[in-house]
Formats: C-alpha cells, structure tokens, sequence
C-alpha cells in the first residue's frame, strides 16, 4: 500500500477582484427571449435583474436582448455597443467560474480533455450557479453531474471527481495532528482493549468502481495513463498538518477504520477485521490483524487515542 | 492617522495569495502588511486559516472582500457579516474593504463586481446599506471604486460624485483604486484627476495599484503584470492629495515568484 501526497492544494482557487478573462470564449451572435421590458424607466431591482439576466445567460446561448434594448439599460462607448459593454461582464461570469471548476479538477480537465472540460463547465454552471458568497463549495455536484452528461467514461469521470472533491474537502476540514506510535507506547497494557481512536476528522473515506487514484498519481507524476477498465478500489483522502494523503486500502484497514470511526473499541474493531479474515490460516490472521492496525496508525489515520 | 478614522498608514503592502504561503512564513520578506481575500477564509475550517493564523501573528492584516454585494437590492446577507466580522477578530485586521458594486441578485452571486446605476435611488439604497454593515462591525466599513465597463443610460451623477456622496452620507471610508481609475477613465472617456479631485481625501485610508490589460477597444482590469507609469502619476497625484496612506499592490494572475 503506498501513501501519496497530493501537493496541488496549495493553490487552491483564490477569489480576486480582478476580472478574469478566457481565451476563444464563443460570443453571442443572435437574439434570444428578452426579459419583459419595453416602456418606462426601470427601478434598482428590475434594472439588476436585467443586467444579471443577460451575464448569466450561456455564452452558447444568444444574448436574451436585442441591442435596441440593451441600449435602453447600459449606453454604448465610442468603441462598443452597448450589448458588447454587457459582455464583457458576461464573458468574466463564465471564465471566473470555469476557473473555479479547473482549479478544483485539474485531472478531470486532463482526462477529458480541456475543450471538453470547458463545455462540461458551462453546462454545470448553467445547472448549478452559485447561490452563497463563497466559491469554496461551488463544485461540490461535479461527481453527480458527471453521470448525468454524455461523457465518453460518465463513471470513470465520476469517480474521479469524486476523489478530486474529497482532496479539497480534506483542505477545507479542521486541521489535526496524527498520533504515532509513540503516543501508543504510553498506553498502559490493559487500557489497550477498551481504548478508541478519533480519527482523523478530515477523513473521507471513498469507495471507488474505477482506480482513479492510480490514475491520478500516474498524472501527479508526469506518466499519465490511459483511462483505465473498471475495477473496484477503496481510498482514504485526509490531511495531516499541510500534507493531503490519499492512500488505498485494503478491505481490512475500512473494516476497522469504519469500526472505530462509529466509536468502537480497538477489542471491537479487530475482531471485525479478524471475522473478515476467518478463511485464512490462524498465523495469517494474528500477522494481518497486527499489520492493518499498523499501518492505519503509521499512515497518519487516528489523531487522538480516548481512554 | 491623517484619516477622520484613524486608521493607521501601514506602509507598502501586498496581496496575501497561497502560492506565497510558505516562502512568507520561511523567510518572513520585509513587507509592511498584508491584504487577504477575505473569501478565501470564509466557509473553511482547515489550512488557509492555518497559514492566515501564522501570518497574521507577524505581519498588519487587512481584510478585503468581493462578495458584500452592498449595491444588490437582496436582502443583506446576515451569516455572510457574521463570518466576516469573526475573520476580522481572529486575523485582527485593521479595517475591512469591499466593493461598491452588487455581486448577485435573485439568490444567485455571479461572483463579479457588478456595477452600479449612479442614481439617486441607488445612492439612498446604498447609504442605508453601508450605514447597517457598519453598524454590524463595530467599525468603519472602506469602499473601494470598481473597474466598469458599463455605464447605465438611466445614470444622473458621475461615479465620483456617488461615491462622494455616498461616503459622506454613509460616513463611510474609501480605498481609492487608481488602477480603477485609470480603467474607468478609459472605458468610459473621462479625466481622471476630475475623479480625484472629487473625493473627500480625509476618508480615503488605503490606495490600491495594479496592472491591467488594454484590448484597444477597452480595458480590462486584469490584475496582471506590472503597472504602467500613468497608473503610478495617478497613485502619485493622490498620494499628494492625502496625508500618508497606505498602499497595496494587487497582482493576480501570473504571479512573479516570491524571492
């Protein structure tokens, strides 16, 4: 089993006042519905949901209003019309948000794709706009969006946003040390059946039909791969101090973190893990047993010991 | 504290951004003060507070935010002023900034500075808005002056004059963003030493500078590369408008390396 560090974190998304601009954004060439408008002077609110109309609506999409009526709210400079003076807020929504979105999915942009990654983003900005003050959750439906669209692999995309998702979630969650094996070692002996663990409360832990963690490590490393054949795997995202780990596990290290993580003792969770175990030889269990409590404790999973 | 707030002059400052996190803390570079996103820390639990509880334990912070959305006619966003008042207490930020603009409407945020009809029922709804926020705070709220790329047909002031007007109404306090200014002045065909020789100088208590990307048609307010020197004349005009205040560098994309 190999722990990975994920290093992306830290430049995760950062909002900025700047008005972001994307290269060959498609442009609106024809009219669409206009908002109900044609007489009268407009008051703050209407005159804003206007203006939100036209900036929201799909860049694939044609401007909801004629220039007549754009000239109506916003006048024309001596260099661009009035519609053309609307756009350019239009064009910052969209690559303000798809920024957001490649930011949060660096490898699902690769796998699919940066043309298609675009066109996914606008359609998901167009199902899932913003509704909060903060951008930190704004690509929280990515996962559930990607089975609903006609993508080559809906399930490989899936699931690899689905592990992108936990990384962020994992940087977003509080922070905690993880104890070692020395902080074991001052456990008296018979504490040791009673004894629980808090994990660590960044912890996700994802059950997967793709290896998308390969996949993803194999990109980290400069080697990317193929979309790989279907094939069932477990992975633990968390955070210890900076570091975001993701690491695979084995079907005994879920049993008993699941175990403890519900607030059994460490009695309770390892005889889960050994019920697991009961068609292997005696001397298999006892040397499994021993290796997946360790290694959970090794791979940073418990911040606390509760006795 | 040449400001009516008294407001300290920091200094120079820089743009707080994560790819700077580690060399800040690392090599603590002699920057005056910080300003941070206030965004970015909000509706987050784990590491960017981490580093902002380092960094503020060295450095002046202040706090600068785009989603106040003070021009939107939707109600003000209580749980949004309540985080924004706990980061300033935890960061120990000198002052608080945002825009005057409206970001969303409807219960959407577009996440832009959206920007405003300069009428007399956009100047009211503003004032009472801004006088709210900041009897929210406790404190002063400062207002900066957008980029826009838009005028409203339905305008009966100038943007200068609104926000005259509205921080003195308000009793408010301005960044001034000589940037914004300069963009503006060019979208929109206007002089910009009429913008500042419009402003109440006593309540401006931080200027902004930035670079910027000129189309030919307009100008963007891009936030990249370094800024050019009619934007620096513009910073210099108002700094002898003023009595010392401070300055931030804001650069947002293509960041230079922290060295």
């Amino acid at each position: 089993m190999n722990r990975h560090a994920t290093a992306d974190a830290l430049g995760l998304h950062e909002r900025a006042s700047a008005t972001p601009e994307r290269a060959g954004a498609p442009r609106a060439t024809a009219l669409g519905s206009a908002p109900a408008w044609t007489e009268g002077k407009l008051g703050l609110r209407a005159q804003q949901e206007w203006f939100a109309a036209i900036v929201t609506t799909p860049q694939n999409e044609p401007a909801p209003v004629a220039e007549q009526s754009a000239g109506r709210l916003i006048t024309s400079s001596q260099t661009l019309s009035s519609l053309e003076r609307i756009d350019i807020y239009r064009r910052g929504y969209h690559a303000r948000l798809i920024e957001c979105l490649v930011d949060d999915y660096p490898v699902l942009e690769h796998a699919l794709g940066g043309e298609a990654f675009e066109t996914l983003s606008r359609r998901y900005i167009a199902r899932h706009p913003s509704n909060g003050p903060s951008l930190n959750y704004f690509g929280r439906h990515m996962a559930e969006f990607c089975r609903t669209e006609p993508l080559p692999e809906p399930g490989f995309a899936a699931d690899l946003a689905t592990l992108e998702w936990a990384i962020v979630l994992s940087i977003h969650a509080p922070t905690a040390e993880a104890i070692g094996f020395e902080d074991l070692g001052q456990v008296p002996s018979e504490r040791w059946p009673g004894a629980r663990f808090r994990v660590n409360p960044s912890l996700e832990i994802l059950q997967l039909d793709y290896p998308v963690n390969a996949y993803l490590q194999a990109y980290r490393q400069g080697k990317p791969m193929a979309l790989p054949a279907a094939r069932r795997t477990s992975v633990a995202v968390y955070r210890t101090g900076r570091s975001v780990w993701r690491l695979e596990l084995e079907p005994t290290m879920v049993t008993l973190i699941e175990s403890l993580a519900k607030g059994a003792t460490l009695e309770a969770g390892l005889a889960e893990v050994q019920a697991l175990l009961q068609h292997e030889a005696e001397h298999q269990i006892a040397k499994q047993v021993s290796h997946c409590f360790q290694h959970s404790v090794s791979s940073g999973l418990f911040s606390a010991i509760l006795l | 504290m040449a400001n009516r707030f008294q407001l300290p002059n920091l200094g120079i400052g820089l743009g707080l951004r994560t790819t700077h996190y580690s060399t800040i803390l690392e090599q603590k570079p002699a920057v005056d003060w910080f300003e941070i996103l206030s965004e970015n820390y909000l509706r987050t639990q784990g590491r960017p507070l981490d580093f902002l509880d380092q960094i503020a334990d060295i450095y002046p912070v202040v706090m600068h935010g785009v989603s106040l959305s003070i021009g939107s006619t939707d109600p003000l966003d209580r749980q949004y002023l309540s985080e924004l008042k706990a980061l300033r207490d935890r960061a120990k930020a000198r002052w608080v900034s945002d825009h005057l603009c409206w970001t969303g409407v409807a219960g959407k945020n577009t996440h832009d500075l959206l920007p405003m009809p300069y009428t007399e029922e956009a100047l009211a709804h503003v004032v009472d808005r801004v006088r709210a926020v900041q009897d929210f705070l406790g404190a002063p709220l400062a207002l900066e002056n957008p980029s826009s790329y838009a005028e409203f047909a339905a305008d009966s002031m100038r943007e200068w004059e609104f926000l005259g007007r509205l921080a003195e109404q308000a009793d408010c306090a301005l960044l001034l963003d000589v940037n914004n200014v300069y963009v503006s002045s060019k979208n929109h065909g206007f002089d910009p030493l009429t913008y500042l020789n419009a402003l109440p100088f006593d309540r401006v208590v931080q200027f902004h500078v930035a670079g910027h990307t000129d189309h030919g048609t307009h100008i963007i307010d891009s936030h990249i590369g370094p800024v050019i020197d009619p934007v620096w004349q513009l910073l210099a005009a108002a700094h002898r408008r003023s009595q010392g205040v401070p300055v931030l560098l804001e650069w947002d994309a293509v960041l230079p390396r922290c060295v």
